[in-house]
């Protein structure tokens, strides 16, 4: 699960960081990606591709580890076998798509090891929407629904976008969210179709959920830094405002066709130009919440270190120091 | 034959003991779903948490069809001395360890009572014990590799896995708590019983564990943690039940 | 001071807020085996990811879920991703056919042509 998120680079344009590229190889690189075909791990790349690619598969990787964690808080309190079962195999699929994206990673020579550490340091990002609390039963419906939804967007356009081992990883995991968002739709429409008390969980999960799926894209293409070279590489597949627009526009009406409403009176979609228009989600919540002040991104890296440190001896028995490591091939 | 009163009261306290545990360790084992050691480990006993959960749903359906509630209701309203569950599968996870020795004694246990079933003259349980031959051998595949890698492993590893193991044997023993329907059961082909289960289950684990050079604790001295067959269970079920039906709870006549 | 989280299962974990453990050393998460996967008897096997295992043992544990969980699956192999040979992509070149290698291909062997001619010849013969 993760949005178009920040590929920030360090406030860096991107174009700046290929002056020292090879002009022939690059060329030959951007011939390659411009006629549609991917780039394998072994190739030539420049370093700044690279460098992005990582960064981005981590933090891919990363918001499926710590998206685990929100859904997971009511992994044993799912309610009847329905939703108990589904629930697990749920929160089963994102580890496994934090397997597979770590991988991707991995065959650009960043280990699970230094990922992981990175990020229960604090120093790589993960997608902000799960640095909130799932309070209600609902909470764990509507991320199931609509995060699952945002995150689709953005997987299957990025599914498309240059980087062999990155695209594989998600061409399996698309298969799997599918089934997420089905749960998580179903899931929801029992509440919103349900008794009062169920109706009122599900709609204020609802409004303490939109802000964050909003910023769940990033922020608006007004805001956000360069990415032209980024869309040319194909690593970036599309803008944050396009992304969000997209969700908004499959996703709103279904909501509203349940009677269920958005805390936001002026979502509406501009027919003229088939855009949505929205009040602007405050993006210095956003920025606040991605340096560490969200309710609950403390927990979230906490219990990480915890999980590792339990797990610790398991792997410190089995490890082979002695042998080499090689990159994943593929 | 012709099932008594007796016949069937012996089988449906059957069936609720298999489907208690079932339903109890794969909760348990569902705790560490994106908690646990190693991501690919994390998938492997979580899919194995769900088969649980999954066959017990299979049982309770049985139940359903010999005139008990719905698998919702016997699942998410009963109390806990209403539960049929050994205390083992009741225990809090714990460390690592302790999960696997759990995992290790109770699937072996599964195992062979699946394998029993497989020829009982109730048919739909018969179906049930053919349906889920595969999960369960993976469940024995998985937990025989670990126990194997683990007293290959470190010293910490092995000791570990002994001391849970020690720890463990009374309570795995207290699975084979005799019913008050032994006879019946056997008598009917419903089922050979608990003591043929335990002793068939002795010659399994004891020397598989053995030969990965653990040492066992000797089964005719070992007393037995029974009593959660008969609804006396650890302090730790009747939480567990709490916050499993804590949603549920909320409104148990909603579609949820 | 513990955290106390809506999710019973982290309050039980005793977790310290400010804990500073978990730092992972290098190797601790093993090596890789590469997964191929037969989805039936009769097909090939074909690479399905990678597993860090630290045997082949586990290895086959690990994939038969991570990569066979949902769907068809008869056979598994895994390999160290170490123990693999592969061509240099590099070197795709090498694979390139020149025309002069037509003589491999079917198409390169029409022969309708000279047996319509050989047969209009007979005709006028």
């Amino acid at each position: 699960m993760y949005g178009n998120g920040y590929i920030e680079n360090d406030g860096k344009p991107v174009n700046s960081l290929t002056v020292n590229e090879d002009p022939i190889k690059l060329a030959a690189f951007e011939a390659r990606i411009a006629a549609g075909d991917k780039i394998e791990p072994q190739d030539w790349m420049p370093a700044e591709y690279k460098k992005q690619l990582i960064r981005m598969m981590e933090q891919h990787a990363h918001s499926e580890i710590i998206g685990a964690l929100p859904e997971g808080t009511w992994i044993t309190r799912a309610p009847g076998f329905r939703r108990k079962l589904a629930l697990m195999a749920k929160v089963q699929d994102e580890i496994g798509h934090g397997q597979l994206l770590y991988s991707a990673a991995e065959t650009l020579g960043k280990s699970r090891e230094q990922m992981t550490n990175d990020l229960i340091n604090g120093k790589s990002k993960y997608s902000n929407v799960f640095n909130y609390p799932a309070k209600t039963w609902a909470d764990s419906a509507v991320i199931a629904w609509l995060i699952d939804a945002g995150a689709i967007v953005n997987q299957l356009a990025n599914s498309k976008g240059s980087y062999g081992p990155y695209c594989r990883a998600l061409e399996r995991i698309c298969a799997e969210e599918s089934f997420h968002l089905k749960y998580g739709h179903d899931n929801v429409v029992f509440l919103a179709t349900g008794t009062p008390v169920q109706r009122a969980m599900v709609q204020d999960a609802l409004n303490r959920w939109w802000e964050p799926i909003m910023h769940f894209f990033g922020p608006s293409d007004k805001e956000s830094i360069h990415t032209e070279t980024l869309m040319r590489w194909k690593v970036k597949m599309g803008s944050n405002d396009d992304m969000r627009n997209m969700f908004l526009d499959m996703y709103v009406p279904k909501i509203w066709d349940l009677g269920l409403t958005l805390p936001d009176p002026n979502l509406h979609k501009n027919e003229e130009t088939g855009r949505w228009e929205y009040t602007e989600p405050n993006w210095e919540v956003f920025k606040q919440v991605i340096n560490g002040n969200g309710p609950c991104n403390k927990e979230r890296l906490a219990v990480r270190r915890k999980a590792e440190e339990n797990g610790r001896w398991v792997r410190k028995a089995l490890m082979k120091p002695e042998e080499k490591y090689v990159n994943p091939l593929a | 034959m012709e099932f008594t009163d007796k016949h069937v009261q012996g089988l449906k306290d059957l069936l609720y003991k298999m489907a208690d545990d079932l339903l109890i360790l794969g909760h348990r084992n569902s705790e560490w779903t994106g908690l646990g050691p190693i991501l690919e480990e994390d998938i492997a006993f979580s899919s194995m948490a769900q088969d649980k959960v999954g066959q017990s749903l299979a049982i309770y359906e049985i139940l359903n069809q010999l005139g008990e509630s719905d698998p919702d209701t016997v699942a998410f309203t009963r109390n806990a001395n209403q539960f049929h569950c050994s205390k083992l599968v009741e225990l809090p996870i714990g460390e690592y360890d302790f999960s696997l020795v759990r995992h290790f004694f109770y699937d072996h246990a599964d195992a062979i009572r699946f394998e029993m079933l497989a020829t009982t003259v109730v048919e739909p349980l018969q179906m049930v014990a053919k349906k889920f031959k595969g999960e369960i051998k993976y469940h024995t595949m998985h937990a025989d590799v670990w126990m194997k890698q683990l007293a290959e492993g470190s010293d910490e590893s092995k000791m570990r896995i002994q001391n849970a193991i020690n720890e463990t044997f009374a309570l795995a023993l207290g699975m084979f708590e005799p019913s008050d329907f032994e006879a019946e059961l056997q008598e009917a082909g419903i089922f050979d019983g608990e003591f043929v289960l335990r002793e068939k289950w002795l010659n399994k684990v004891v020397p598989l564990l053995e030969s990965f050079g653990y040492s066992v604790p000797d089964a005719t001295t070992t007393i037995p943690e029974f009593g959660g067959r008969k609804g006396q269970h650890t302090e730790y079920l009747q939480p567990l039940l709490d916050e499993m039906t804590e949603v549920f709870a909320i409104d148990p006549g909603a579609d949820w | 001071m513990k955290i106390v989280s809506l999710d019973p299962r982290v309050t039980r974990s005793n977790i310290d807020e400010n804990t500073q453990e978990g730092v992972l050393h290098e190797k601790e998460h093993f090596q890789t085996y590469e997964v191929f996967e037969q989805k039936k008897r009769g097909t090939h096997h074909i690479h399905a990811g990678s597993v860090h295992a630290p045997s082949a043992d586990l290895a086959l544990v690990f994939a038969k879920e991570q990569y066979s969980r949902r769907g068809q699956c008869v056979n598994l192999w895994v390999v160290k991703t170490a123990d693999i040979a592969a061509t240099d992509y590099d070197d795709a070149d090498i694979f390139e056919t020149t025309s002069s290698k037509l003589y491999r291909e079917p198409d390169a062997y029409k022969v309708m042509d000279r047996i319509n001619a050989f047969k209009e010849r007979q005709k006028s013969n």
